[in-house]
């Protein structure tokens, strides 16, 4: 077991900016969502709020900001109980970032909404026009300013979003999930807009290699409690921590996509579970010059020409807005476009289009989208009651489907009451209880931590099925998929090796998939983890001056001593690894500055 | 004259004097509709850091009217177009709001698009009234030889027409009623004559919200089709549609409530921070006299006419 509430060094009380005491938070329905919290924060820290869903994180924060107050409890900010009059003037120094942009903007235009938060710190309407203008540029949208939040794109929501708190020029930023459903490119720019906010930060994410590069501080709750209170550091390199919390990312440096060299890349597609598709076999789906656009004109579909065999693992990858939903809604048969369309040699018309669902399941990236029933059970069973099968089959396949994505006993459950990795598991149930014959997965680890994206990957490993993967997640493609497809403005740019693509960072780069600095943080990480520090006794051989009576000289001699030395090892793949672990060999004699004994009195034998 | 006139047509003018005007207003909506769909096709992106009215129309007369004489001159003059009862004095104040909507050069596809949503209704007018019209001496009715029992009251027709006529001014009306100002300094003029700001501010929100209900409307459909669901008169059809609705209500009021926190952490206290304050000048007082007027003698010359 780890060790539990290891305080960090902390400020004092008087100075400190925010300051929580014996803090408690129950809902009305009797949940404990905050128990005894004790928290010091300083001006100018970078705190990481981690732990599992339903620890906590969300309630804390939104205490913090004072839009809950403690069942029992304190909480300061400045020194002063944060209530009343106090409250509302301290709002407006706290920003907090939603994870929808949606919940948070609400204004007519940009600008607006902008100007919302200074205008309520008492700015005249030029003045608050002015600050967000300011806050606009910052963020990179000043010249859509007076366009209506609800069309702009997802990634320029989130930054109009953070422009609004900006613009208050606040004291304390406190983000929920910053770049949660970005592309790599939009997490980037997200994460440069951060690095240069000056003041205090609290972030909560699952992603720990986002918040390596962002944070200092880290505080990990569960049930409520603080069970560690650390540097970030200290975090990430302790996964026997990171794994009780589900936390533990490390399952993605073992097998490191890129790992496969060029050479061993196939040519030809083929499938990554093993099984490979017969190359003679007729296509599954064939797509041949197919255009889409919708009705406001938008080109979403230029051209596309794809071939998917029985039994291929594939990808789909591209920025966002490059068609790849487009793409997806077309071969689910909710679109139609202009051009060939054929699903296992057949022609796709008008009918054949409304009776795909029964051959093509999508996992949505908004699983919720997708689950709308009572029960889990009748949630997984939606789609087999729509073929018509019979009550028992229907039963059957809904256990089958529930044990496959590890959810057995969860049946009279409500699915909205689930946490998100449950839920993701579910969405997969529900489409995999249809036995489809082409199984597509949107975004499938958007919003789960480590834990739950590790168990996804397990399962979707196991399963033997074709697959089709929109992702911007690199190591998910590399692992999933053995050929890749890149879109890019409506068009299929290239269709290569996934090897081969993960090789090409031009390539990468040039679609908004960059994912160097989350390779230069998991680099980091990864030595982190695989340092650290053993006590135990050496021999030194070293040369200092010394005296013997009135002799003194100076020449190489022994001494044994016990002190630590600092490894770096490699792990195995042990459920454990921490405790099997080889070190690099270490010379029984070495020589390093012995700064503070060098000069004392010592004797020993010539 | 106090006699009923019958005037018989024969038979083959059915198709002349019924359905062609039914067919070439079919074929007019038609090509409303396709004219709206290649005008919706966009161009090149609009210049986002200026303010879209302003980009669109500059500064005409009805953009730079103070909202409230506006909003009171042209809610009054619309009350007087309601209570006019004769075809020519609807034609004139349709042509009147043509001409308002000339001058306010606000988008001509969302003026159409209006008459558009108007003219299922209007149509059903123009069929049902000639047809249910009582009888009153002096009346006209129209009967095909053969098809006696159908009869054409023209008195009827007439007022179908009036009733649309009034219709289409009126709809014409709120563009540069409500398209030539941004929705919130609508919603504060509206405050500031005394309407409850607690409705202006749920306007206000429903408008922005509406778009991302329906999105999300949408996301759930289509992930109920991809599952095979196909709507049908039986039990599970309901069953599953009151769980899409409920999911979707619960969703909803996630998100309301998400949206209130949103707006207490960056200050909200229950006002919405007011636009700039406008004043009132003699050229909007001229203006809303000018409109009153007008609406005053379309009442007097319908009193006249009739």
């Amino acid at each position: 077991m780890h060790d539990l509430k290891r305080q960090a060094q902390l400020p004092a009380t008087d100075s400190a900016l925010f300051a929580a005491r014996g803090l408690c938070h129950r809902y009305p329905d009797g949940t404990l969502a905050l128990d005894h919290i004790d928290l010091t924060l300083a001006a100018g820290d970078r705190l990481a709020l981690v732990g599992h869903n339903g620890s906590g994180k969300t309630t804390l924060v939104k205490q913090l900001c004072g839009l809950l107050q403690p069942t029992h409890g304190e909480v300061y900010y400045q020194g002063k109980l944060l209530r009343g009059d106090y409250l509302q003037r301290s709002r407006l120094e706290i920003g907090l970032l939603f994870q929808d942009p949606d919940d948070q903007l609400f204004g007519h235009t940009v600008l607006e909404d902008v100007a919302f938060g200074p205008r309520n710190q008492g700015l005249s309407q030029p003045l608050a026009e002015q600050a967000a203008k300011r806050a606009l540029q910052q963020v990179g949208l000043l010249e859509l300013a007076y366009k209506a939040p609800h069309n702009l794109s997802f990634g320029q929501k989130k930054r109009a979003a953070l422009a609004g708190l900006l613009a208050m020029n606040p004291a304390v930023l406190i983000l929920d999930e910053p770049t949660a459903n970005l592309d790599p490119r939009q997490q980037e720019l997200f994460l440069e807009l951060l690095r240069e906010f000056p003041g205090t930060l609290i972030c909560i994410s699952h992603d720990l290699i986002l918040l390596y590069q962002l944070c200092n501080r880290a505080l990990v709750l569960e049930a409520g409690q603080v069970h560690h209170d650390y540097s970030l550091q200290e975090l990430v390199s302790q996964r026997q921590a990171l794994r009780e919390h589900g936390l533990d990312f490390s399952f993605r440096f073992v097998t490191a996509p890129v790992a496969t060299p060029l050479a061993e890349a196939t040519p030809l597609p083929a499938s990554a579970s093993g099984s490979q598709p017969a190359p003679e076999s007729t296509p599954l789906i064939t797509l041949a010059d197919y255009h889409f656009h919708y009705p406001d004109g938008t080109q979403a579909l230029r051209g596309i020409d794809l071939s998917i065999r029985s039994g291929e693992h594939l990808a789909i990858v591209g920025e966002n807005g490059a068609g790849k939903s487009t793409l997806l809604s077309c071969l689910l048969g909710l679109r139609q476009g202009k051009g060939a369309f054929e699903f296992d040699g057949q022609r796709v018309g008008r009918r054949q289009r409304q009776a795909l669902w029964r051959q093509v399941g999508l996992v949505f990236q908004n699983c919720a989208d997708q689950l709308f029933c009572a029960s889990v059970a009748e949630e997984v069973g939606f789609g087999l009651r729509q073929i018509g099968l019979p009550v028992p089959e229907v039963e059957g396949r809904v256990a089958t489907a529930l044990a496959r994505v590890r959810l057995q006993g969860f049946e009279q459950r409500v699915p909205l009451h689930l946490s998100g990795g449950e839920r993701k598991r579910l969405a997969l149930a529900c489409v995999l209880a249809m036995q489809p014959r082409l199984l597509i997965l949107d975004e499938p680890t958007a919003g789960l931590d480590p834990q739950g994206e590790e168990l996804l990957l397990e399962i979707l490993r196991g399963l033997d099925v074709t697959l089709l993967l929109v992702s911007h997640d690199m190591f998910f493609v590399g692992e999933l998929t053995r050929r890749t497809l890149v879109m890019h403005q409506g068009e299929l740019v290239r269709d290569l090796a996934t090897a081969e693509f993960l090789q090409d960072e031009g390539l990468a780069a040039l679609n908004g998939l960059s994912f160097t600095y989350r390779q230069r943080s998991s680099s980091a990480i990864r030595e982190l983890q695989h340092a650290h520090e053993h006590s135990h006794r050496h021999r030194h051989l070293h040369d200092h001056l010394h005296r013997h009576g009135e002799l003194v000289h100076s020449h190489p001699h022994e001494h044994e001593h016990e002190h630590s030395h600092r490894f770096v090892h490699s792990h195995s793949d042990a459920p454990r690894p921490q405790h099997d672990h080889q070190h690099p060999p270490q010379p029984q004699m070495h020589q390093h500055e012995h700064p503070d004994h060098a000069d004392t009195p010592h004797d020993h034998e010539h | 004259m106090t006699e009923v006139l019958r005037l018989e047509l024969p038979l083959w003018q059915v198709p002349l004097l019924l359905l062609l005007p039914l067919v070439l207003l079919g074929m007019a909506i038609y090509a409303l509709r396709r004219s709206l769909r290649q005008r919706s096709v966009p161009g090149e992106e609009p210049d986002w850091s200026v303010p879209s009215l302003e980009e669109a129309a500059g500064h005409s007369l009805f953009h730079r009217w103070e909202v409230r004489c506006k909003l009171v001159s042209l809610l009054l003059y619309a009350f007087a177009v309601a209570s006019l009862q004769q075809l020519g004095p609807a034609l004139a104040a349709l042509g009147l709001s043509l001409l308002a909507l000339l001058l306010a050069r606000t988008p001509l596809p969302r003026a159409l698009m209006r008459l558009l949503a108007l003219s299922g209704f209007l149509t059903m007018f123009m069929i049902v009234m000639p047809l249910s019209a009582a009888l009153r001496p002096g009346d006209t009715l129209v009967v095909f030889a053969g098809l006696e029992w159908l009869e054409f009251n023209l008195r009827g027709l007439q007022l179908a027409a009036t009733i649309a006529a009034k219709g289409a001014a009126i709809a014409l009306l709120s563009e540069p009623l409500l398209a030539t100002a941004p929705l919130p300094v609508t919603l504060q003029g509206l405050s500031r004559l005394g309407a409850p700001e607690m409705v202006g501010q749920m306007v206000l929100l429903s408008h922005r919200y509406l778009h991302v209900f329906r999105q999300e409307a949408l996301r759930m459909a289509g992930g109920m089709q991809v599952r095979g669901f196909r709507k049908r008169t039986d039990l599970p059809t309901f069953h599953a549609v009151a769980n899409f609705l409920g999911m979707l209500f619960v969703r909803s009021f996630e998100r309301t409530e998400r949206v209130f926190e949103a707006m207490q952490a960056r200050g909200y206290q229950g006002r919405m921070p007011a636009p700039l304050a406008t004043s009132l000048r003699s050229t909007d007082w001229l203006l809303g006299g000018v409109w009153l007027l007008l609406g005053l003698l379309l009442v007097i010359f319908d009193r006249w006419v009739g």
